[in-house]
């Protein structure tokens, strides 16, 4: 029996998960226009807002289904098995968890959240600009708050209601902006692994006093929990697709015949596999151990999260062109689930800060612990 | 029905052992990446034994202290964590378990005590100049008179021999229609006559392997592990036990510890801070690697506990420790490397300034080169791999 990977957390939800993306992932292929296939990923939003997937984390008193960690991983797990080019990390547990925040007062846009009905982005601090852009700042003005500024590539719902922006450094604010204000322009497009993105600028907009969600340390410390939120379920949802494509990359040269023989027969191939297994394997025990430590407290262990995330960019990195590279000129087409999935794990090492980032992470802590010593 | 074994309790009763018992001049060896050689194992293995745990794997029966895989696993981790020595391994890991299974009454009365305090020292005859990675294409020959086998051949890459006292051999008895077979286990004193070693000239510049040549060297049958013939069992059964052996990443997490603590002193202040920074990211991708390693390995140990097949995952344990080592070294390599690699030479060819401070990491690096090769060769690990990967 080949090999067939092993899911992180499995069950209902991951198999669920798995075919709306393998369903979605076929059909969006069909499709050239990219107009059309983003209506085709808002119908594939629709649905899996019916089926309560953003209402997942979110508490029961507030009409979520009040969900574990464990039923986001088999989310996550499924779509990125399946390919799904839906921002389900985001959608279904970075915005949750940011916007739990809220007061009492505010709980409407959760619940909106939890129907899949206000579809949200968010910006963090350090989101992507380019040199001629500005990063979004708050400035006061006739004792108005305003916003200025632009970020890029910022990943997106499909037609985005609202935007959630964490900004300020001396005194944060977490602001929920609608995303048709005044000031506020979205370009939107589909980045190459299929999903919705946007750039978007701020020109002079006038803060109303009842996007103020949160301010100070709380919404600090918050938005570091949901990027390492983020970062967590990304790395799992990489493992799964890493899993998927030794799977397919298997099947594929297992198929392929060349100079007579299966390119399964050749061992230069059968090395690459191997090694890309190993590095799988690493991460996918790197991941699960984190998974466990995150399940098991109330902070999220953000030590084994940064080295788990670290690892996916070397790893997921690593299957994913060896993979490319099994597949000869296949690999440099779109033609193929395995290879669609490689380029999604490639993406998906930028999400909640890359490799250098946490490995940064880690080293000033590491030296912190020094003078501290 | 036995009380539930308190893991963390059993853990801090090993780490107060090994903090009080073991010698300074020991632990400081360990530390310092000191080779260990038979002087330093001996000592440590007969303190280990008058405490009752000369052998943590080894039923009760035969002087071993009957402890479970979770506690073995956090054995290894503690001695790794508290710099004492590994057990030398060749007779408790190896052989033992092989003399403990197949042995006669008398093998096991004869040398399982040997073994656990640490009297007798054993070495592996198995591998051959024409039979490496492939080691059933060996060709060292047993030919049977009346109640002594005759051995002629020549054993190589024999760890240990120059300080062991007995060799545990596979040697050809017949030839079969598969290679695997007519096989046979000897063990061989290694003050028979007709038997010569010789020394390997290493890249480290270190004594520790061997040639072991035999010329007719005779051997009492009573010496045979089990029948004639069914050497490549008691060989694979001996490799099967060691499986679990990769999943301590205990001692690749010190090494990195010592590594990172190299790196700030040797290119401690302003002027070596980019040349720093550089090594310290390059340890931070070891550690991530090492910690999937660790979080694999609990995951071994869990399975056997379990009675689960291990399948792969010796293999993929191998692959991922063996590399992550080698890059490790490689760091602490390039840390000390412009200021000693210019002066390092052979240890046994002494002389002045032979040992400058901090010379063990360059030969260290040339050693490390080994772990890939040894215990099944990264090649060999893949192959297995991809062999369970495709499904054929």
């Amino acid at each position: 029996m080949p090999f067939l990977a092993t899911p992180l957390v499995g069950g209902d939800a991951f198999e669920m998960a798995q075919r709306i993306g393998l369903d979605a992932d076929r059909e969006l292929a069909t499709l050239a226009d990219p107009v059309d296939q983003a209506a085709c990923l808002r119908r594939y939003w629709d649905r899996i807002a019916e089926l309560g997937w953003m209402a997942t984390a979110v508490p029961e008193e507030l009409g979520g289904a009040g969900g574990s960690l464990a039923d986001l991983a088999a989310l996550a797990g499924g779509a990125g098995r399946g390919g799904l080019a839906l921002p389900v990390v985001l959608s279904c547990a970075v915005v949750p968890m940011l916007l739990a925040i809220t007061g009492e007062d505010r709980r409407t846009i959760l619940a909106d959240a939890a129907t899949g009905q206000a579809r949200i982005c968010v910006i963090f601090p350090g989101a992507a600009c380019d040199e001629a852009m500005q990063s979004p700042k708050l400035t006061v003005s006739d004792g108005h708050l305003t916003l200025d500024g632009a970020v890029a590539g910022i990943e997106t719902p499909p037609d985005p209601t609202h935007l959630l922006l964490v900004c300020g450094e001396t005194d944060p604010v977490l602001l929920l902006i609608p995303a048709d204000a005044r000031g506020v322009a979205c370009t939107r497009y589909q980045r190459i692994d299929g999903r919705l993105a946007g750039d978007w600028t701020f020109g002079k907009v006038t803060v109303e006093s009842d996007w103020i969600l949160a301010r100070g340390a709380a919404v600090a410390w918050r938005a570091e929990e949901a990027c390492d939120l983020g970062a967590l379920l990304t790395c799992i949802e990489g493992v799964s697709a890493m899993g998927a494509i030794i799977e397919q990359t298997i099947g594929y040269l297992s198929e392929r015949v060349q100079f007579g023989v299966p390119l399964s027969s050749f061992q230069a191939l059968r090395h690459r596999v191997a090694e890309m297994y190993v590095e799988y394997e690493n991460l996918r025990g790197l991941v699960s151990q984190a998974l466990r430590a995150a399940s098991a407290s109330d902070r999220l262990p953000w030590r084994d999260i940064a080295f788990a995330k670290l690892r996916l960019g070397e790893a997921g990195r690593f299957v994913a062109q060896e993979a490319i590279q099994c597949h000869g000129g296949m690999g440099m087409t779109e033609a193929l689930p395995a290879i669609r999935l490689a380029r999604r794990v490639m993406m998906a090492e930028f999400e909640y800060g890359d490799r250098t980032f946490h490995a940064n992470r880690l080293l000033v802590d590491a030296r912190q612990d020094d003078e501290a010593a | 029905m036995a009380a539930p074994i308190d893991y963390d309790a059993f853990r801090r009763e090993v780490t107060e052992f090994a903090l009080t018992r073991c010698p300074p001049e020991i632990r400081a060896a360990v530390a310092t990446y000191r080779k260990l050689s038979r002087k330093i194992w001996q000592p440590w293995q007969e303190i280990l034994h008058e405490h009752g745990w000369g052998a943590p794997s080894w039923p009760k029966e035969y002087g071993g202290t009957g402890w479970d895989h979770q506690q073995r696993h956090i054995f290894d981790e503690v001695m790794a964590e508290c710099d004492c020595p590994p057990q030398y391994h060749h007779g408790l890991r190896h052989i033992g378990p092989v003399i403990i299974e197949f042995g006669t009454p008398e093998q096991k009365r004869r040398f399982l005590p040997g073994i656990l305090s640490g009297k007798d020292w054993w070495c592996q005859g198995y591998s051959e100049p024409g039979a490496g990675s492939d080691l059933a294409s060996l060709r060292t020959s047993a030919r049977r008179e009346g109640e002594e086998y005759i051995v002629e051949g020549q054993k190589t890459w024999t760890s240990h021999a120059h300080e062991s006292d007995w060799m545990y051999t596979l040697v050809r008895t017949s030839k079969g229609a598969k290679k695997q077979q007519g096989i046979t286990m000897l063990l061989i004193p290694l003050d028979s006559p007709g038997l010569t070693i010789r020394p390997i000239r290493t890249i480290d510049g270190w004594h520790h392997v061997n040639e072991v040549f035999l010329d007719s060297v005779r051997v009492p049958v009573a010496n045979r592990i089990g029948e004639e013939g069914q050497g490549w069992t008691y060989g694979k059964f001996l490799l099967e036990r060691e499986r679990l052996g990769g999943a301590n990443v205990a001692p690749a997490l010190k090494n990195l510890e010592r590594t990172r603590a190299l790196v700030a002193r040797e290119l401690a202040g302003e002027s070596n801070r980019l040349k720093r920074e550089m090594l310290e990211h390059r340890l931070l991708l070891a550690e991530a690697a090492l910690l999937g390693a660790r979080a694999l390995g609990k995951e071994a140990v869990a399975a056997v506990m379990e009675g689960k097949p291990l399948g792969v995952l010796p293999s993929v344990l191998k692959l991922s420790t063996s590399v992550t080592h080698q890059h490790v070294a490689e760091v602490a390599l390039d840390a000390v490397g412009e200021r000693l690699a210019p002066r390092f030479r052979r240890i046994d060819a002494g002389g002045p300034n032979a040992e400058a401070p901090g010379i063990e990491w360059v030969q260290n690096y040339m050693y490390m080169r080994v772990r890939t090769i040894y215990g099944g060769s990264s090649e060999v690990q893949k192959n297995v791999i991809a062999k369970q990967l495709f499904g054929a």
